[in-house]
């Protein structure tokens, strides 16, 4: 009995120990996901935020990405759009957002696969968008090029998929 | 005196309603049903919500349904049936109809879509359009999808080629 209740009681030291492993040294593929709930936050704003706001959001958007970023997206009602570096990125994100009353941004289905370098990384995901506050949902999957830059992972550049071609 | 009969209170009305006689069985019994409803609604029928106009009239906006999983199990898609594409995931999907197999040729001229050179009859079109587009190869694992409402200017319309991987399964309902 006394040996059982040792062993538990190592079992849950290993545990927690793992926890707070886990905690201190997060994995890339972690810090990715965080990343992605910290981007798709960032992009939120509902119709009560002022433009301040707004503009604050899309300043830290640019933080995200690295100097020489890239977004590609292509969509049958929009065409093909291409958007180069973080201080661009961030310029449409400004502009995208004070013509727009709200917008909700996620991303689901989100998998990352870290290179053997583990100094990058490609996710995929599918990107929710709900803009002024109408039921109406856009979807698009994504690619994402993330790089480890001085320690932090920031995308490198963003690409539509086609999902039917 | 009493006798052993008499010790054993019999449970309270509303104990018996909640937990029934034997607590325990009604435990198993709630355990094997979570465990039923996981696996049917996480691996054989797929809770969905419709959103959108695409698949008008046949299927509503808002509308809540489920997508078989199992549907293609036995046999490949078919033409006609109404599928669901996958994008990333399964958290969200395109609901679209069949309407060119693997290794045919898809086109529309005056609203019309047409395989191989022949006009398709699609009943479940109710709404006209003008649709033109020269014929689109499917590759020999590519599935050509449409929605039904077709009022919309083909541009505008989500629609194309799609790949069997992504094919999850059809609407139940």
């Amino acid at each position: 009995m006394r040996i059982a209740v040792r062993l538990i009681f190592l079992a849950a030291v290993l545990a927690a120990a793992f926890w707070f492993w886990q905690v201190l040294f997060p994995s890339p593929e972690k810090i990715i996901r965080k990343q992605m709930t910290a981007l798709a936050t960032a992009a939120t704003f509902s119709s009560s935020d002022s433009i301040i706001a707004r503009g604050l959001k899309a300043r830290r958007i640019g933080d995200f990405f690295t100097p020489d970023a890239q977004i590609a997206l292509s969509g049958p009602d929009s065409g093909d759009r291409t958007v180069s570096g973080r201080e661009d990125i961030a310029d449409k994100t400004a502009m995208a957002f004070s013509s727009l009353q709200a917008l909700r941004v996620e991303f689901v289905d989100v998998s990352v696969t870290v290179a053997s370098d583990r100094q990058s990384a490609t996710v995929t995901c599918t990107g929710q968008v709900h803009a002024n506050d109408q039921k109406d949902l856009g979807v698009q999957e994504l690619q994402l090029q993330f790089q480890k830059v001085d320690g932090h992972w920031l995308i490198a550049r963003i690409e539509s998929v086609k999902t039917l071609t | 005196m009493q006798g052993p009969a008499a010790e054993t209170k019999p449970p309270a009305w509303w104990q018996v309603l909640l937990i029934g006689r034997r607590p325990r069985r009604t435990l198993v019994r709630v355990i094997l049903l979570a465990v039923v409803c996981f696996v049917v609604f996480k691996f054989l029928l797929l809770p969905i919500r419709i959103e959108g106009i695409s698949m008008e009239p046949t299927y509503h906006d808002r509308q809540v349904n489920f997508v078989n999983r199992m549907a293609f199990w036995w046999h490949p898609p078919r033409r006609g049936d109404v599928v669901s594409v996958r994008l990333a995931g399964e958290h969200a999907m395109y609901m679209k109809r069949i309407i060119g197999l693997p290794g045919e040729t898809v086109s529309f001229h005056e609203g019309h879509a047409y395989i191989n050179g022949q006009e398709l009859d699609e009943p479940y079109v109710k709404y006209n359009c003008d649709w033109e587009h020269d014929p689109i190869p499917c590759g020999p694992d590519q599935y050509y999808v449409v929605g039904d409402n077709r009022s919309m200017p083909f541009t505008y319309h989500e629609q194309g080629r799609a790949e069997r991987r992504r094919i999850v399964g059809k609407p139940l309902l």
